[in-house]
């Protein structure tokens, strides 16, 4: 499988931003291909010629064939990983850079907004104020995003792996989700065995997957519909699922779900807003912490989020 | 009146900061610089400092190690106010003897009055 994987050189060109025969599999097919070339060329001459000097001469030209496009492919590797490496160490230092105007924007907004709810001000200027806040906090988010991005590209985004009540994580991500979801009279429910061991997991971490998949259901849900949140035990696993009546996912755009800036057509026809970068952040902070997402839906008719996380083992 | 010290280069964070601090009835200084945070902190004997890390002079860090050592504002809670956010930053600053790290841009001004307080009750 694997194997087929390598070759498939119109996604691997497509993963790497290259042309096809910009890539290592490509090379690496050429690379062969001169190799049974050439040697099928040695075995002819050394068939007419007995001269041990011709063969000596022939070898020799093999072994520098060989070297010569052995070196451009791994030139072409090294650029590749140069150019990656430099593009993620570009968006992290950007979004550093970003974020201290943007601090500034937040903060000099709600101290406007603050002095607003004191004195007289119109309706309309301080509506204003308020959009400016919003906008500012989404771009926050936006560049947070960009930057856990980064960090799992480079691997550095760490994970803590701490006992953590998932209940009292869901509870907190319904309650954050909750004006969200009123506004478009969508119902959040979550149902819960009274207790559940403790999960080995990052808290904060964890409460961003499930506002994440919640915040996607409600955006994707275009009729007033309700959002079933359960947890269940299984196992050493606490498994998590969320079931929403949304537009679902086309069958043929499933596998890419969590792909690095996938949107689905059906969504980013339905939501302009959206980055593709939630599910693969989501993914990443999952499986880092030992558990597995996963996903069933029906173009349609909805979708059901589902990810397990590791049981902290007691203490005895 | 509770006295606040922040030490923070960007002018505008630094006033908006100074001026929602007033509006809650706290006393606050600002500095600019390391070197200016470490002399007011003397001077001034606040009962907090709002500290950034990368500053002008001397860095948050190196700030941070003077105030520890100094036995007149080694007791004194630093707040960590920056938008730095690697691992390795903040466990040197958890080291180094911070109390509380809070990343800027994931705060409102009305979040870090609240850790002001909770930090002012703990201590």
């Amino acid at each position: 499988m694997q194997i087929i994987n390598d070759l498939n050189l119109k996604k691997q060109a497509r993963d790497l931003g290259v042309k096809i025969w910009q890539t290592p599999g490509f090379m690496f097919i050429m690379l062969g291909m001169i190799a049974v070339v050439i040697m099928t060329a040695v075995f002819l001459i050394s068939q007419n010629y007995n001269d041990p000097e011709i063969l000596v001469l022939a070898e020799s030209f093999v072994v520098v064939v060989i070297l010569i496009v052995g070196n451009s492919v791994i030139t072409m590797v090294t650029q590749v990983t140069k150019l990656n490496r430099m593009k993620s160490e570009f968006v992290s230092v950007a979004s550093h850079q970003l974020r201290t105007p943007l601090s500034a924007i937040k903060w000099e907004t709600e101290l406007l907004l603050s002095k607003c709810r004191r004195r007289v001000v119109g309706d309309k200027q301080r509506q204003s104020i308020e959009n400016i806040n919003t906008l500012s906090i989404k771009m926050t988010h936006l560049i947070n995003d960009l930057l856990d991005v980064a960090r799992i590209d480079q691997h550095r985004l760490i994970i803590k792996k701490i006992p953590t009540d998932i209940i009292a994580v869901a509870k907190d991500s319904i309650k954050e989700a909750q004006s969200l979801a009123k506004k478009r009279h969508i119902e959040l429910a979550l149902s819960a065995p009274r207790k559940l061991p403790a999960v080995l997991a990052d808290p904060e971490k964890l409460q961003m997957v499930v506002e994440n998949l919640l915040n996607n259901s409600i955006k994707y849900t275009t009729n007033h519909g309700k959002i079933e949140l359960k947890l269940t035990k299984k196992d050493a696993l606490v498994i998590f699922n969320i079931k929403d009546s949304g537009v679902g996912i086309p069958t043929e755009q499933q596998e890419r779900i969590f792909d690095k800036f996938f949107r689905s057509d059906n969504i980013a026809k339905y939501q302009t807003e959206g980055t593709g970068l939630g599910l693969y952040i989501a993914k990443n902070i999952i499986e880092q912490m030992g558990g597995r997402i996963w996903f069933e839906s029906v173009e349609n008719l909805g979708s059901i989020f589902s990810f397990s996380v590791p049981i902290a083992k007691q203490k005895d | 009146m509770t006295k606040i010290l922040i030490v923070e280069d960007e002018l505008t964070l630094n006033k908006a900061l100074e001026e929602f601090l007033v509006e809650e009835k706290f006393e606050v200084f600002s500095a600019f610089d390391g070197e200016e945070g470490i002399r007011l902190a003397k001077e001034k004997k606040p009962d907090l400092i709002l500290l950034d890390i990368i500053l002008p002079k001397k860095d948050g860090f190196e700030v941070l190690d003077y105030l520890k050592l100094d036995k007149k504002t080694q007791k004194i809670p630093v707040l960590l106010l920056t938008n730095l956010e690697s691992a390795e930053d903040i466990e040197k600053a958890f080291n180094k003897g911070a109390t509380t790290y809070l990343v800027k841009a994931n705060y409102r001004l009305e979040d870090i009055v609240k850790k002001i307080k909770e930090t002012l009750k703990c201590a």
